[in-house]
């Protein structure tokens, strides 16, 4: 029995695409919350550099600390990236495999 | 382009037109099988308790720090503090290290030893009491770092399912 190429590769996308749309708003969801609360913090810096209650060397030192912060918010939807890809990757190759033994008429994967 | 070359080329036109994509598709098969014959793909390193439970100890231990300093402004400057928290970071920092496919957490273990490094010239120059603001700027940068790394660790248990090759 023939693989048939066209139905294999829509049903590669259909298994991939799902993971890597759910996987993008959950990476949103938390870079939005993140983000939200360095730039909060930055505020206060800048207000209480104004006000006086810190000086500008301290607000340097706590501005840096919130770049490495930063980072780390990157890194983590680098890794999430990561994950996301390697799932729908396996997702499709799941398909294959499936699609393959099935067309073969017997368990060659 | 030499006529003789593209006579011999256009001679031979037909079959590679016919041949061409025959192996090509054999080829593609070939490949997609043997990627197929090696199961499942990993592409970052799997859950580790031990550092899952260091960030969480080292955060922990940091808010009951910042706590003494809400509580009381006047809290000197502890150096056996950032000792401690340098010495645990520097073991998680080893273990990502050893870990197969770590190099992203322990990049954030290094970002997360610059911010204490960072909070302990801050702490030692500050003078007491030490403002609120500050003490609140300093646990949000480091809380957002914890959140991050174990965000990306426990997504790290993809529900538990282990790779097989």
């Amino acid at each position: 029995m023939a693989i048939d190429v066209q139905s294999l590769t829509q049903q590669m996308v259909q298994a991939a695409v799902p993971i890597l749309k759910q996987g993008a708003q959950d990476a949103e969801s938390f870079a939005q919350t993140e983000f939200t609360k360095i730039a909060q913090t930055i505020a206060s810096v800048g207000e209480q550099v104004a006000m006086g209650q810190i000086n500008q060397d301290q607000a340097k030192l706590l501005l840096n600390m919130q770049t490495s912060a930063s980072r780390n918010v990157l890194l983590t939807l680098q890794g999430l990236a990561l994950l996301m890809v390697e799932s729908a990757i396996n997702a499709a190759l799941g398909v294959v495999k499936g699609t393959v033994n099935t067309a073969l008429g017997f368990a060659l994967l | 382009m030499n006529p003789t070359v593209s006579a011999r080329i256009a001679s031979r036109a037909p079959h590679n037109a016919v041949a061409g994509p025959i192996v090509y598709r054999l080829f593609a098969t070939f490949v997609a099988l043997a990627l197929v014959a090696g199961c499942t793909i990993r592409l970052i390193g799997d859950y580790d308790d031990t550092i899952d439970q260091g960030v969480t100890d080292i955060q922990q231990r940091t808010e009951l720090y910042f706590a003494k300093l809400r509580s009381d402004p006047l809290t000197p400057y502890d150096s056996s503090f950032y000792d401690d928290i340098s010495a645990r970071l520097a073991v998680l920092k080893t273990r990502a290290a050893a870990l197969t496919q770590y190099k992203i957490i322990g990049q954030q273990l290094g970002n997360m030893k610059d911010q204490f490094d960072n909070l302990r010239v801050l702490d030692k120059s500050s003078a007491r009491p030490v403002p609120p603001g500050l003490v609140d700027a300093a646990d949000n940068a480091i809380t957002v770092s914890v959140e991050s790394i174990l965000k990306l660790e426990l997504a790290l248990k993809r529900g538990d399912k282990p790779a097989s090759n």
